[in-house]
């Protein structure tokens, strides 16, 4: 990170919900005109992480500082910090203008300052000529982009958003992705934005917190994390990952060499530790090709397909590797693609392996239990 | 039981039952316009008689502005007293709060009988003699949890994500109420508060152990009835109705009206706002 003073600076935050602890030890520097996200399966804390930086929830334990100034006691009203919550919180009282005067108004900000400020904060979401509509004369994605003006017009120190996106359709989700982005370039404020959806939060993040059962699971830019992923969770918790057991028989330099079920293979990789590993394996790494039999080349595997769907640019497998009972997914490109049932060879990338520890007994990673419950719409409210 | 089917006995019970509810109050009323004194068919002509003297007596004009000073301040002090009980209770995280919140709204099941002697022998005990000051109290007693309940729906309904947001803008406790709660909730508060109004406006039970030496309208038509039937009583009765049955008329438009702003108009055409609307309610 760079050597300036961050803008948001946690301290062993830990927080508990009566007995619960939903967050557990949580440290964590945020950067000046950063947008970092937080992302997690339902329930791993992050909207927590997120009203305790707002100041709705007081943590348990440690420390939250705003540009050095130990904010950790401050209620909401009293912190540079403004929220976008989850679904638009648009008063109904009020038109777009008044909306997104609010803050200034509380503020006590000239009126002839409140009206350039909101006219400019419109504008910076596209939104002028909207100033005398109600809030049930807007779309979903309107609504939310007159809560983003109204948090930005405030120039908060941090913005925070709570899945602002999670509500829409998504075509309007991914147009709003690239709004967000634009109105981040533009404003260069730092964003803090929360999200259960790893392609957005890969979409939009300089650094990602992948997040899980109340802990940091590792912290990276998003190329880091997809590539190096510091855990089976967050491989397969970031992007579609295939996780397969395998031995590091020998590592030598800049190379290794795996065991997986009866197969060796050589592969490029950096001081891999000798012993029990899991092999973290992109789909779009793995190569299919038809099947030549038991005397393809030397490092293929052979598989039959269980299933395949075309994506548009390519194919998407399931694949049986019939010596391992295990399956991978394979992404391809190109227009040609293997039938159901049909025999294939597997064969990867050897540069685009990622090996994380394994226990000796263990054989199958981890069911992703956490993953399905994410892509459920809902995220947890407690608190 | 969809009635796919209109069945011409559902037809004469509801007519029955409309007749039993409303023949007698119609009666008062045509009575209060006729022109002789007779209480009983048959009708021998229209008058304005009895009105005018209604209007002209010194004793029912008393009456009146006492039952109005009564009422007027029952339902200014339950406005502010029962919207703050509401509103903290609503926004409480006490443990105490379903317990507090119930025994706010429980007198409702008070008989007024009780309610009248239980404050006449309170009053009694500490020596606080009987006036319209009395009167006033037993009936903030008695209209109270009537107007806590509707406060209370009124303010449940009300997202808490707006008062959140509000707080996170930078607004005090006391702003987000002025600026954000109230101007959602006060057009259902006034409507309670007319509602407060009607109720303590034409109390009579209640009123009648603590009353004194003073006289409210419903008193003095059941001190004149006792005398003798005087039709000026039709005439009285009738303009109290038609008062009481305003004071609901308004309390429901402000209602109506309240809820109609809150979800606003273009409701059905953008599924979104039925999805934010759904999630309001749930």
């Amino acid at each position: 990170m760079s050597p300036a003073e961050p803008r948001v600076r946690l301290e062993g935050i830990s927080h508990r919900f009566g007995s619960d602890w939903a967050l557990r030890d949580i440290s964590l520097d945020i950067a000046p005109s950063e947008l970092l996200t937080l992302l997690g399966p339902s329930g791993c804390g992050k909207t927590t992480l997120l009203r305790i930086v707002a100041g709705f929830e007081r943590p348990t334990e440690g420390r939250v500082l705003i540009d050095g100034e130990d904010v950790t006691s401050l209620p909401a009203n009293r912190r540079p910090t403004n929220l976008v919550f989850q679904r638009p919180t648009l008063f109904p009282h009020l038109d777009v203008f008044a909306n997104v005067a609010f803050g200034l108004q509380v503020a006590r900000v000239g009126r002839g300052e409140q009206r350039e400020r909101v006219t400019e904060a419109l504008a910076l979401v596209r939104l002028e000529g909207f100033e005398k509509r109600r809030s049930h004369e807007l779309s979903g994605g309107q609504m939310q982009r007159v809560a983003l003006a109204r948090a930005l017009v405030n120039r908060p120190a941090v913005l925070l958003l709570d899945e602002p996106l999670s509500a829409l359709d998504l075509k309007i989700r991914l147009e709003m992705e690239v709004e967000l982005r634009r109105v981040h370039r533009e404003t260069g404020a730092t964003f803090v934005y929360v999200t259960h959806d790893q392609r957005e939060a890969m979409a939009l993040s300089d650094r990602l917190v992948v997040m899980d059962h109340g802990r940091v699971d590792q912290v990276g830019t998003p190329t880091e994390v997809y590539r190096c992923p510091a855990s089976v969770f967050a491989a397969q918790f970031v992007g579609n990952a295939n996780v397969l057991p395998v031995e590091v028989v020998e590592s030598g330099q800049g190379d290794a060499l795996l065991r997986l079920g009866g197969h060796t293979r050589r592969i490029h990789y950096q001081d891999a530790a000798t012993g029990p590993a899991w092999l973290v394996l992109r789909p779009e790494a793995v190569r299919v090709s038809g099947a030549f039999g038991a005397n393809g080349t030397s490092d293929s595997m052979p598989g039959v397909v269980r299933d395949a769907a075309y994506r548009g640019t390519g194919f998407s497998y399931r694949i049986e590797l019939s010596e391992l009972d295990a399956h991978v997914k394979a992404e391809t490109r190109g227009t040609v693609g293997h039938e159901v049932d049909q025999p294939v060879s597997v064969d990867w990338d050897s540069d685009a392996c990622w090996l994380l520890p394994r226990k000796e007994t263990e054989m199958v990673p981890p069911a992703p239990t956490a993953i399905e419950e994410a892509e459920r719409p809902k995220e947890e409210t407690k608190g | 039981m969809s009635a796919a089917r209109r069945s011409p006995i559902t037809g004469a019970f509801t007519v029955a039952g409309l007749i039993f509810l409303w023949a007698p109050l119609l009666l008062v009323f045509l009575f209060s316009l006729h022109s002789t004194g007779s209480l009983t068919f048959p009708f021998e002509g229209f008058s304005t008689r009895w009105y005018d003297e209604v209007f002209s007596s010194e004793e029912i004009r008393s009456a009146a502005e006492n039952s109005l000073i009564v009422a007027t301040s029952t339902a200014l002090v339950t406005l502010v007293l029962g919207t703050l009980a509401a509103y903290g209770l609503t926004r409480s995280t006490s443990r105490l709060r379903a317990p507090l919140s119930l025994l706010f709204f429980l007198p409702v099941t008070l008989p007024g009988l009780f309610i009248g002697v239980a404050l006449l022998v309170s009053f009694s005990r500490v020596q606080f003699s009987l006036s319209l000051l009395t009167v006033t109290i037993a009936h903030l007693v008695y209209v109270f949890p009537f107007f806590f309940l509707v406060a209370r729906a009124a303010l449940e309904r009300l997202d808490p994500a707006l008062e959140e947001t509000a707080a996170d803008l930078g607004a005090s406790r006391a702003t987000v109420f002025r600026r954000v709660t109230l101007p959602q909730v006060w057009p259902v508060l006034v409507g309670a508060a007319c509602l407060s109004f009607a109720l303590s406006f034409d109390e009579f039970v209640i009123t009648f152990f603590v009353i004194g030496p003073d006289s409210t309208l419903p008193m003095y038509i059941w001190s004149s009835l006792r005398r003798t039937i005087d039709p000026s009583i039709n005439a009285i009765s009738s303009l109290l109705l038609a008062f009481t049955m305003l004071l609901f008329v308004v309390t429901w438009l402000l209602t109506v009206w309240s809820e109609r702003r809150r979800r606003g108009r273009g409701l059905a055409e953008d599924p979104l706002v039925l999805t934010g609307a759904r999630e309001e309610t749930a």
